[in-house]
């Protein structure tokens, strides 16, 4: 479904490799007279925070700092260095993430590497609703994290069961790394939400405005789209997102400053950790992250099926595949003249038994038969599958084996 | 429409695949004064940061309960608290009662009947009277 290109992506995230990096601290007095919101916080340069190339406190930092080697060379390291009161930073300091214990148990606790820094957990969980910087929030990680989500759920069910309906996969998606899995998945992870953000606040909590009980959704998460009876499959996978939604999500623009729900802080969050993980640690271990935390979760694809007119169905596949008709015959009965008779009804196709199931009344069982036979159909494995993303970087193209595209579902 | 879907969420399976230590926070609260904070403040001195390097994934907090008696307080994910009192305990006692709140999973207590609890359906199937080969009596 929808595709990015990751590394044009992530080189907006990643800093450059400058040799230019302060190693001394700025004066205030440095920085006084440049306007900027948040430049107090910049000279604690992390990987992620960092300000590319081309963005004007490079220059402003390089003069700054040269101007501090000549005119304060005894400034001391200090916790914050720029002496501003914490209440007034809209979100936690980076340089306080090293010292909460919150932080550093969460990444114990999602076993993650020592080498993925505290600072950008700590921007992870900063919502856009907390800081409108998109050098602080996690806007930017978010929309990366959410496509990565998205394609390797989405390339692990088309290659594992290339014969699903389209409302399956999308069914299938939102269960996997839709919005409500992913807050479900954060608050398994034992993510605490702050009451309200600020710069005070340990970075270990979530940080977003609360949506006051009893107030209206901001109008970028309720539903934009008016009803129309007539979208289609098609008009959604063109259209709509990898869950085939009727709301846009919205953008980090439209969320900032804005009080917002905590699912949606939430998600956010876990989206903006795979994006990051992506960018610090690489595309293996954020694969590994994946199927360790997301595919691991049960989901039963089996019950995801909602047939209207399972019989209908079962005899235009047999047509379009050149099977014989479906014949429904039955197999055993008992208490047929009681209060609780039972049927057991197969659906042949020739010599061939399609499928089979039990009802208490013939036409029930006949039904149920004729269900489980599609969904024999619609969930067919392939024993051997090789996902797109395994051959990413890969020079050897021996491994890898096309994989199986289906003509689709019914249509009827 | 031939066929829609049902929306629902996967479950989460601690353990397949990755698994999360359910205790997210440990509280020891101490006393200098009192007698019966003695072994507490041993296995705060000796054993605790042994305790802590080995468990990086729960946060850990010290702080002082004066004229009481010390007690370890667990928070786990599911929201839930677990206290146990640990006056007059000896040094390696409250280390156990420490590593009892470490494994706990934050759930009530609950008699476990079942050898196996799982969410995949059974291998064998549920027994049926209609299939199988006949009983001729």
């Amino acid at each position: 479904m929808k595709r990015i290109r990751i590394t044009s992506c992530g080189n907006q995230l990643l800093a450059q490799p400058t040799s230019r990096r302060p190693s001394c601290l700025r004066s205030p007095a440095a920085l006084q007279n440049s306007c900027t919101p948040h430049n107090h916080r910049i000279q604690s340069r992390l990987q992620t925070t960092a300000a590319t190339s081309d963005n004007p406190f490079d220059s402003l930092e390089a003069s700054a700092t040269q101007r501090s080697q000549s005119s304060n060379t005894s400034s001391k390291p200090a916790r914050y260095p720029n002496k501003q009161p914490l209440v007034t930073l809209p979100s936690p300091h980076p340089s306080a993430a090293q010292h909460s214990a919150k932080l550093a148990a969460l990444r114990s606790r999602l076993s993650l590497p020592q080498r993925f820094p505290l600072q950008t957990l700590a921007r992870t969980l900063i919502h856009p609703s907390a800081d409108p910087n998109p050098a602080f929030n996690n806007g930017s990680l978010s929309i990366l994290g959410g496509n990565l989500l998205g394609y390797y759920t989405t390339e692990y069910l088309l290659a594992n069961y290339p014969r699903l309906p389209m409302a399956v996969v999308f069914a299938a998606q939102s269960a996997y790394t839709g919005p409500k899995a992913l807050a479900t998945i954060a608050s398994e992870w034992g993510i605490e939400a702050a009451a309200e953000p600020g710069g005070e606040v340990d970075p270990g909590l979530l940080q977003f405005k609360r949506l006051r009980s009893g107030d209206d959704l901001p109008a970028s998460l309720r539903n934009q789209r008016r009803y129309k009876w007539n979208v289609t499959t098609t008009n959604k996978v063109l259209e709509s997102d990898e869950f085939g939604s009727a709301t846009q999500s919205p953008s980090s623009q439209q969320l900032s400053t804005q009080q917002v729900p905590l699912e949606e802080a939430a998600q956010s969050f876990v989206r903006a950790l795979i994006g990051s993980l992506h960018l610090h640690l690489g595309r293996p271990l954020v694969k590994r992250f994946f199927r360790d935390h997301f595919l691991s979760r049960h989901l039963d694809l089996s019950t995801l099926f909602d047939f209207r007119t399972p019989t209908r169905d079962l005899s235009r596949l047999c047509a379009r595949e050149g099977f014989e008709a479906p014949v429904a015959r039955l197999i055993s009965e008992t208490g047929r003249l009681s209060r609780h008779p039972v049927f057991v009804v197969g659906v042949y196709s020739g010599k061939d038994k399609l499928g089979e199931g039990a009802g208490s009344s013939l036409d029930e069982a006949r039904v149920r038969a004729a269900a489980a036979a599609l969904k024999g159909w619609y969930l067919y494995r392939p024993t051997e599958v090789t996902v797109p993303s395994s051959m990413e970087g890969e020079t050897d193209q021996s491994k890898w084996k096309p994989n199986m595209v289906d003509c689709g579902e019914v249509i009827v | 429409m031939p066929v829609s879907a049902i929306n629902t969420v996967a479950k989460a399976r601690n353990g397949v695949g990755a698994f999360i230590l359910q205790c997210k926070k440990l509280d020891f609260h101490y006393c200098d004064w009192a007698g019966s904070s003695r072994g507490m403040n041993a296995f705060i001195k000796s054993s605790l940061p042994a305790f802590a390097a080995r468990n990086p994934q729960i946060e850990i907090s010290v702080s002082p309960r004066p004229n009481k008696h010390p007690v370890i307080v667990g928070h786990y994910i599911n929201g839930r608290q677990k206290a146990i009192c640990v006056r007059n305990m000896t040094n390696h006692e409250v280390k156990e009662k420490a590593l009892l709140l470490r494994d706990a999973s934050g759930d009530k207590l609950k008699k476990v009947t079942k050898p196996v609890t799982s969410l995949n359906e059974s291998v064998r199937g549920i027994w049926s009277p209609f299939h199988g080969s006949k009983i001729n009596i």
